[in-house]
């Protein structure tokens, strides 16, 4: 996973690259570097390390075209030798990659064997050494013959010595060009080029297209001329800036009530006419992601069955891909943020060809999980900075509970009268939310529970087992505490051996629910073996507050909905965790926002 | 020209509105009173704003976020603890080189009153405007244009003309805020008050609009005057069968459902579920995703953000705040009362209910004339509630 930018036009493409790399960070930064074509020639800096780190060391480069990367190591590890991008044995090619080359190696013991030199340990070098073979004046031709010989995934520019072209190839990585006048540009993901424009073309998989000041053109796998209509970007730059708030990890939290709104907004409309999901032409439900949006899958296998009463499993996409499959076609609910998360794209991939009806669940429009599926429903929350998600699996949720409902009206579970009221109930989220956010410094406090342990257990039963799971998922990505979430029941099965004074339990109780006093009685347990237990449950709740250290409260809600309020909560005592120990919020180590490998 | 807005402070006189909120994020017809503020400046090509927040300063920060939304640049400056406006303002000192405009947040303003400011040629200025209760602010005494004193809330009648809390600021005056607070002083008007003689204080009578709300049955004045402002606009869903006469706003994703009768004006926000038979009269605004059953009659009410009302109610001049949950047979008429804020007491004529955020209220419950119930309140089955009860009331 890296981020890649190009530009061709007026500017000094060395600032225009860096201004995009910086959107980029979140896509990875263990090392940086541009190549820029200064004065006809190539000209090349690259340095391990965050982006600063190559900003200070940066020239001031006159040269108006050029491409840039911010890497995330996948093969060969963080180092100023290899980070891109890479160049050609005699200099005059260079090459920005994001993506794997699976046979990487057979093509660099020919090209080794052919007399080409490489300097680095990565898959992307033996990209700009085939392009050198076959560049023979025309460079997105190269390209394009390059891609032919390569297996694996890809988004890579490419520029030239002597030349005011930036060339692109895509297959399974993001790639966007954005329209300028006098200027083009090149990135991973539009976050990169609103401070510049808001028109785009998106280029798909197997296409290949050509930047100069003048124009963009785009050719399909055959080399034939595509006509690609320009997308129009509604989010704005400043959109992704932090307006007052110390980390955009805090402000995504209190963006939370409107994210809900919007993408209540946007649905509520569609589940009630039976827009989504028109026919019910399927017995069971499959929900396939993966990461934190496979924990909002795990809260909507519980609401499916809630709702609807239908049979529904879970699977990870890295794993459902490789599956055997079933005779039956399930619906098939891919769930990814970003739309371009590369296993779920593959997952979807294999149930269309299984023959299954496929719905995406994603925040981006237009991305490409959009183009490989049946339905799309959206979440509308609107861009996500920090790598941690917050605001967007809240909306994840909110979409699990609105197809819960409307495929439990659709197969007569639900009356229309109870359709209509568990829909009201929904409405009520944002609210919940709101009122959790008013009490902040509660859990603020509650952190200090947390900040200088080693090891923190997170549990619950049923629908906030989940809950629990993205909880510990939270705290251990932002504050790198080693974090486990565990079904209450399982903790004698095991994990109960590993608690003492030093590691406090994270415990959700939500009275009114049917496992309420099964997890009292856990928690009894855990207070037992001395652990320090924070405990979350609705406020006024005496019988809980009496076996727990501390408490953070939720507003009163029907426990099938609780997960909401609970998922704020716990995001929030990550922050706070993550603050106090001094950790780098928005940009934790070794992650990255959206994973376009697999 | 730079702008500041004071912020940050929370408006004890209006909770329980301000439990979760500061005065300046309440909502005046659909839309928080500073958001009037922020596009008065605006609309007078202001866009430089500098936001002192303190009190649920997120609020705020997630509302208005860098500005861009209403077409200016909005950084903000942080009052940790609340030591009064002469304090709030010398937060900004590194922020202004040149004259500035500084105004309170919690008033609606129109763009007029910023224009007169702007045309007065001078220096420092004070905006000062005719007030019917001059006795709630401070009384402003003018020579030859020029404010000769003032007199804070006066016990006897001394005139009608008060101060806003607008000014039109030289960057010289952070050296005086400076030394007003070393000498006690905490608030922007003591400070000039005590330069007086030395410091010319120009004095510029407003002929645009400017409102306060201090005390909570005053938001309804407030919201009918709202309407005024703002020109409106209706998508929705609305079945047949709906009668709407006047100006009516209605938000996206929001259903009208058959049979409601509905006379502007009246503003209903986005997501909200609304009928069949509800009644609605004016001046009445209500939020977003609220829910209200059928058979339920409102008149010149404020009903917030997510708030669910059942069938069968009554409910006349009352503010209703995020998230309370309604039951059905719901009885808040209003009428002639007699209020109790802090430690005061109030005569008020036609007198609403009060309902804080979050507060449940039981099928049944009939609240008296000028009720005000606190935030996060349980009111039981068929209660009959009359007088001031704090948050977290519980009521059987």
């Amino acid at each position: 996973m890296c981020g890649i930018v190009g530009y061709s036009g007026h500017r000094r493409a060395s600032e225009v690259l860096m201004e995009g790399l910086k959107r980029l960070e979140y896509r990875g930064y263990d090392s940086a570097g541009v190549a820029i074509v200064e004065d006809g020639r190539l000209v090349l800096l690259k340095k391990q390390g965050e982006l600063e780190v190559l900003q200070k060391a940066l020239p001031k480069f006159e040269g108006r075209t050029g491409i840039g990367h911010t890497r995330w190591a996948t093969c060969g590890r963080p180092s100023d030798r290899n980070a891109h991008p890479f160049v050609s044995c005699d200099g005059k090619l260079a090459i920005v990659h994001n993506g794997i080359i699976e046979n990487y190696t057979a093509l660099r013991e020919r090209l080794e064997s052919e007399g080409h030199h490489f300097t680095s340990e990565t898959d992307t070098e033996v990209v700009v050494h085939l392009m050198e073979t076959h560049y023979t004046g025309d460079l997105r031709q190269a390209l394009a013959d390059t891609t032919r010989e390569i297996q694996g995934t890809y988004a890579i520019a490419a520029v030239l010595e002597g030349s005011l072209e930036v060339a692109a190839a895509r297959k399974e990585n993001p790639l966007v060009v954005g329209l300028g006048v006098k200027e083009n540009f090149l990135a991973s993901d539009v976050t990169a080029l609103l401070s510049y424009t808001n028109q785009v073309l998106y280029i798909r998989d197997g296409e290949t297209v050509s930047l100069t000041p003048k124009g963009v053109t785009v050719f399909d796998q055959d080399g034939a001329i595509v006509k690609r209509e320009t997308s129009v970007v509604t989010w704005s730059a400043e959109d992704a800036q932090k307006g007052g708030f110390e980390h955009f990890m805090l402000k995504e939290i209190f963006e939370g009530p409107n994210a809900i709104h919007n993408t209540l907004l946007g649905a509520l409309d569609l589940i009630e006419n039976g827009d989504v999901i028109p026919r019910m032409d399927f017995s069971s439900v499959k929900l396939v992601a993966c990461g934190s949006s496979f924990h909002a899958a795990m809260v909507g296998k519980y609401a499916m069955e809630e709702f609807a009463g239908i049979p529904t499993t879970l699977e990870l996409a890295s794993e459902y891909r490789y599956s055997p499959g079933t005779r039956e076609a399930p619906l098939v609910i891919l769930i990814t943020q970003s739309g371009e998360t590369a296993d779920t794209l593959a997952a979807a991939r294999e149930a269309r060809r299984r023959g299954c009806r496929t719905l995406a669940v994603t925040n981006v429009v237009g991305s490409t999980i959009t183009r490989e599926v049946d339905e799309v429903l959206y979440t509308k929350a609107g861009p996500e900075i920090g790598v941690a998600a917050t605001k967007t699996f809240l909306t994840q949720l909110l979409a699990m509970y609105m197809l819960a409902i409307r495929i439990g009206y659709a197969n007569g579970t639900l009356s229309h009268d109870a359709m209509r009221s568990a829909l009201s109930s929904l409405r009520q989220s944002s609210n919940m939310v709101q009122s959790v956010l008013n009490h902040m410094h509660e859990i603020e406090e509650a952190s200090k529970m947390i900040d200088e342990s080693e090891h923190c257990f997170f549990i619950g039963r049923n629908i906030n087992y989940p809950t629990m799971l993205e909880g510990a998922l939270k705290l251990k990505e932002i504050s790198y505490i080693h974090a486990e979430g565990f079904a209450a029941g399982e903790l004698k099965h095991g994990p109960l051996a590993l608690l003492d004074s030093k590691t406090p339990v994270i415990a959700v109780a939500i009275k009114g629910d049917h496992t309420y006093e099964k997890m009292l009685a856990n928690i009894s347990e855990v207070a037992a073996r001395d652990s320090p237990v924070l405990g979350v449950g609705l406020e006024g709740d005496t019988d809980l507050s009496r076996l727990c250290e501390r408490m953070i409260y939720v507003p009163p809600v029907k426990p099938v909905f609780s997960p909401i309020p609970v998922t704020v909560a716990l995001q929030a005592l990550s922050y706070y965790v993550a603050k106090r120990r001094g950790c780098s919020i928005d940009k934790p180590k070794n992650l990255a926002k959206s994973v376009t490998v697999e | 020209m730079k702008a500041v807005i004071l912020a940050a402070g929370e408006g004890t006189r209006l909770r329980p509105f301000t439990v979760s909120r500061p005065k300046v994020m309440i909502p005046i017809g659909n839309r928080p009173i500073l958001e009037y503020v922020v596009r008065a400046l605006a609309a007078n090509g202001i866009t430089e704003i500098i936001l002192v927040v303190g009190y649920m300063k997120e609020r705020i920060m997630s509302f208005f976020g860098n500005g861009s939304r209403f077409g200016v640049k909005i950084s903000y400056s942080i009052q940790e603890k609340q030591l009064g406006t002469a304090h709030a303002t010398l937060a900004v000192r590194s922020q202004i080189k040149d004259d500035f405009i500084l105004v309170a947040g919690d008033n609606i303003i129109d763009a007029q009153v910023i224009a007169d400011l702007l045309n007065h040629k001078g220096g420092l200025a004070m905006l000062v405007t005719d007030s019917e209760i001059p006795s709630k602010y401070g009384v402003v005494q003018i020579e030859s244009g020029q404010v000769v004193d003032i007199i804070e809330k006066p016990d006897k009648k001394v005139g009608n003309i008060i101060n806003t809390g607008i000014y039109r600021l030289p960057p010289t005056i952070f050296d005086h805020l400076e030394k007003g607070i070393m000498a006690g002083k905490s608030g922007i008007t003591h400070v000039l008050h005590s330069c007086m003689p030395r410091l010319k204080v120009d004095a510029v009578r407003s002929t645009g609009r400017w409102m306060d709300a201090v005390y909570p049955w005053d938001l309804i004045r407030l919201n009918e005057y709202a309407f005024s402002l703002s020109g409106q606009e209706t998508s929705g869903t609305i079945e047949s069968g709906v009668t709407m006469r006047g100006p009516v706003y209605v938000g996206a994703g929001t259903r009208i459902r058959a049979g409601c009768y509905i006379e502007g004006p009246v503003s209903i926000g986005e997501g909200c579920e609304i009928g069949p038979y509800v009644t609605i009269f004016p001046t009445t605004s209500i939020g977003n995703g609220v829910h209200i059953a059928p058979y339920t009659y409102i008149n010149n009410s404020m009903i917030m953000n997510n708030v669910s009302i059942g069938s069968h109610a009554h409910i006349s001049r009352a503010v209703i705040d995020d998230g309370c949950r309604i039951m059905t047979g719901f009885s808040a008429p209003s009428g002639l009362a007699q209020v109790r804020v802090e430690d005061d007491f109030f005569k008020v004529e036609k007198a609403g209910s009060m309902v804080g955020e979050f507060t449940q209220i039981g099928p049944q419950v009939v609240l008296s004339a000028g009720t005000i119930i606190g935030a996060n309140s349980r009111v039981g089955d068929g209660a009959k509630v009359s007088g001031t009860l704090e948050n977290r009331s519980l009521v059987v």
